[in-house]
């Protein structure tokens, strides 16, 4: 009971060692004892992808009395200072909007009620969509989404290989995965844009302590893997051996999400953010296919790291000691394989992959404190569909659920995008609870 | 510091709204997690569905607000269905995974645009507890006799008066009509509904039921039909769930998609692991007390960040807007500890405590 009590401790003071690390971003000037900001961002939803509107004309009014306004710049963003709570309608002009674009009138205005201000700063967005007149034959807009759905389907694989084998070596289903999957988002926006300023002597570091996002990506996918060791070290592992029951663990490891989740929206607060690096792109024109080379590389990256981990797993003595692990824990120990050791490793690899995954995310959808939460049901489907546990299952599932949630976008508005991976999962479990590569075994 | 304030509304809290419709979810999850050992991460859901069954006869069906009881009990029953049948035959965590990722769905398409008919989007639906704030002004008496209370929905100050002598504070712990009716109404619900799951549990179905929360295979040898059982809890405990939906709705006369999101549902389970998993007591008193020390903790801070804020070492530790992420922090830790070092809660027996169930 002790060392479990000091191992509890030294976890929330890491909690809280987190939480004082990441410091929070700088606001842009001194706020006036009264003055509210509105940021306005235009963007533009078109095949699931959301691209910045620059140049658009954004008036707010009072009472019938224009009282700001303000042009989005590069990221589709617009500033808007008002003084005081009061009513405010936000109106986007139509006739500034590029040729391409429109938005339907109804949706060109929203109106800010003072009970809304929370805070001294309060979020809005307007998403427009294809302009009538531009409408793309069936084929192209096929090809575009298949592209677009192997770039989602290779985040999720990578995201959710670390779920998957946590949960073969250990049969825990981790809750707080998804804020893994933050947690390397949020890092690298660390020490991309809010830079560690005692960094600064650092080489590729620049005085603000911020390095290029390359190699915080490089840094921060280490730190993933150590924060998922940190993980198995002083919460789940020790408990795991105390002999608390998997039930109670799924409770706790939904506990540490509720936990770092909130730690999250406390340093970084619930704004979306870009990158500094590659936020905004002009998309290569590929036959029907638009996409921007930051896409192209990341989807390159991820195919090279499932690649990697699949032939670990297939081919070097690691490998198979972990699917051998995977496949019956008491087993592998018999025949002399060091389990604890392969269940380090595989939080490890799961915690850096998670965290890579959440960069990858931030970048295709920018930074946010909920970012991994958002895509936790859909890992999910994606490893139950692929056979909860096995690691060629997580990869395989991952990728199938991903493509086909960017598929149904044809017949699923964007806002419910996620939902068809609800039926994928149910299906899936009345048809072949094993999933398609899980072996089939009676469970109750 | 404004200790005065900080006390009246801890007190406010502990009997407060949020306490009742926390207590009927969470005495509907403790069917199903305390009892059955089946693991719901989606109550929010059928909390839903009850306040929409309500908000839906206003907006979309527009007929008297009390076919919404039906309707939202309808609809509960129709995803205990959808949610169980999958998986209730198959691992424990299958039903985890499956309520978790349903419930996210059902606040997604409640508030999307694109059903707008049916649920109003992300604005909900507002004003349409008429019927049920007029029943609180009516004349409540036991057989024409003795008058129970005659509420008037717009006076502010129901509720008892504490003076504390020697230090001369005085305590107003003060409720609207329209208040003090819902929380009659709750409270009474919270003693119907867990005398029904007392009784419930020391009735032969009741153990059965904790049969197979121990173990299902035993159970199973003895010819009881296991799946028809734990989807009996799953079913129960979502319709009782579903109160704390109409109760919510009630109180307010407006549902809003956003009071139902996955965290809701993991705080009611921090509520009730907090009270102590398979007692009703602990279902009724954990949310209790659980909202009274969120809400002092949410005062307190409020009132020691001021305007400035925290700073420590150049570094802004809490302000205002990070007061709420704070809390939730500690709901987080609060939830991780009692799991490891009192699981079984401040009023549940340890040794029942056994939530092995695979």
């Amino acid at each position: 009971m002790r060392r479990a009590a000091q191992v509890v401790a030294m976890a929330l003071l890491a909690l809280i060692a987190l939480a004082a690390v990441m410091s929070p971003p700088r606001t842009a000037h001194a706020q006036e004892d009264d003055e509210r900001t509105i940021n306005v961002r235009v963007q533009n939803r078109l095949e699931g992808e959301n691209t910045p509107v620059p140049g658009v004309t954004i008036t707010v009014s009072a009472g019938g009395e224009e009282v700001a306004s303000a042009e989005t710049n590069e990221n589709g963003l617009a500033e808007l200072v008002v003084q005081g709570r009061r009513d405010y309608e936000i109106t986007v002009d139509r006739d500034t909007l590029p040729d391409d674009v429109d938005i339907p009138e109804e949706r060109a205005s929203l109106v800010i009620t003072s009970g809304q201000f929370t805070s001294s700063r309060i979020a809005r967005t307007f998403n427009t969509g294809e302009a009538a007149s531009t409408t793309e034959p069936f084929v192209d807009k096929l090809a575009q989404r298949l592209v677009d759905g192997t770039r989602f389907g290779l985040l999720i694989a990578i995201s959710s290989v670390g779920l998957s084998l946590v949960f073969g070596t250990t049969r825990l289903t981790n809750f707080a995965h998804a804020e893994m999957v933050t947690f390397g988002g949020v890092v690298a926006f660390l020490f991309n844009v809010t830079g560690i300023s005692f960094l600064g002597f650092m080489p590729f570091v620049d005085d603000r302590g911020r390095m290029h996002l390359i190699l915080a990506a490089v840094i921060t996918t280490i730190i993933g893997g150590l924060f998922g060791l940190f993980l198995n070290g002083t919460l789940f592992g020790v408990l795991r051996r105390r002999g608390y029951s998997l039930i109670t663990l799924m409770v706790i490891s939904v506990g540490l999400s509720i936990a770092l989740k909130n730690v999250f929206l406390h340093r970084f607060r619930s704004r979306r953010r870009p990158y500094n690096d590659y936020a905004s792109q002009s998309a290569w024109e590929i036959g029907p296919v638009s996409i921007t080379p930051r896409d192209l590389i990341v989807a390159v990256i991820s195919l090279v790291v499932l690649i990697t981990v699949a032939l670990t797993l297939q081919r070097t003595r690691l490998g198979k000691a972990t699917r051998a692990v995977s496949d019956n824990l008491a087993l592998a120990s018999a025949t002399g394989i060091n389990s604890e050791r392969i269940i380090r490793v595989v939080w490890f690899s799961g915690g850096a992959l998670a965290a890579l995954g959440g960069i990858f995310n931030g970048l295709d959808e920018q930074v946010s404190f909920e970012m991994g939460a958002q895509l936790l049901f859909v890992m999910f489907a994606g490893i139950t569909l692929g056979g909860l546990g096995s690691a060629f299952g997580a990869l395989l599932g991952g990728f199938i659920v991903g493509l086909f949630v960017e598929l149904a976008t044809f017949v699923v508005p964007s806002e419910l995008k996620n939902a068809p991976a609800l039926i994928v999962l149910i299906l899936v479990l009345l048809v072949r609870p094993q999933g398609i590569l899980g072996r089939a075994e009676r469970v109750g | 510091m404004n200790w005065i304030g900080i006390i009246e509304n801890t007190i406010k809290a502990l009997i407060g709204i949020n306490a009742v419709y926390f207590a009927l979810a969470a005495i509907g999850l403790n069917v199903q997690f305390g009892y059955a050992g089946l693991l719901n991460f989606g109550q929010a859901a059928f909390m839903a569905c009850g306040a929409y069954g309500l908000g839906m006869t206003a907006h979309y069906f527009q007929i008297n607000m009390w076919w919404g009881v039906l309707i939202g009990l309808g609809f509960s029953l129709v995803l205990a269905l959808l949610l169980g049948v999958p998986t209730l035959r198959l691992r424990a965590d299958y039903l985890a995974i499956v309520t978790i990722a349903a419930a996210e769905i059902v606040r997604l398409v409640v508030r999307s645009v694109q059903f707008n008919e049916y649920f109003n989007g992300s604005d909900g639906i507002n004003n349409f507890g008429g019927p049920f704030q007029r029943l609180g002004s009516v004349d409540w008496r036991i057989f024409d006799q003795v008058q129970l209370f005659k509420l008037n929905p717009q006076q502010r100050d129901y509720g008892p008066s504490l003076t504390i002598p020697g230090v001369d504070w005085t305590i107003d712990v003060e409720f609207t009509g329209r208040q003090l009716w819902a929380l009659i109404v709750g409270w009474g619900l919270v003693l119907i509904l867990g005398s029904f799951v007392y009784m419930l549990m020391r009735s032969p179905w009741g153990r059965v039921l904790k049969g197979i929360r121990e173990d299902e295979t035993a159970v199973a040898s003895l010819g009881k039909n296991v799946f028809g059982y734990k989807m009996s809890a799953l079913i129960i405990g979502g319709l009782i769930g579903t109160f704390a939906g109409f109760m919510l709705a009630l109180d307010r006369g407006s549902v809003q998609p956003d009071n139902y999101s996955r965290d809701v549902t993991f705080y009611i389970l921090t509520a009730l692991v907090l009270g102590g998993l398979a007692t009703v007591t602990g279902s009724i008193v954990g949310p209790m007390i659980f909202w009274a020390v969120f809400q002092f903790a949410d005062v307190f801070l409020r009132e020691a960040v001021g305007r400035e804020g925290i700073t420590l070492f150049n570094l802004r530790i809490l302000d205002t807007t990070q007061v709420g992420p704070t809390n939730q922090i500690l709901i987080g830790m609060l939830l991780i500890l009692l799991m490891v070092y009192r699981p079984q809660g401040l009023f549940g027996n340890r040794k029942e405590m056994a939530i092995d169930a695979r």
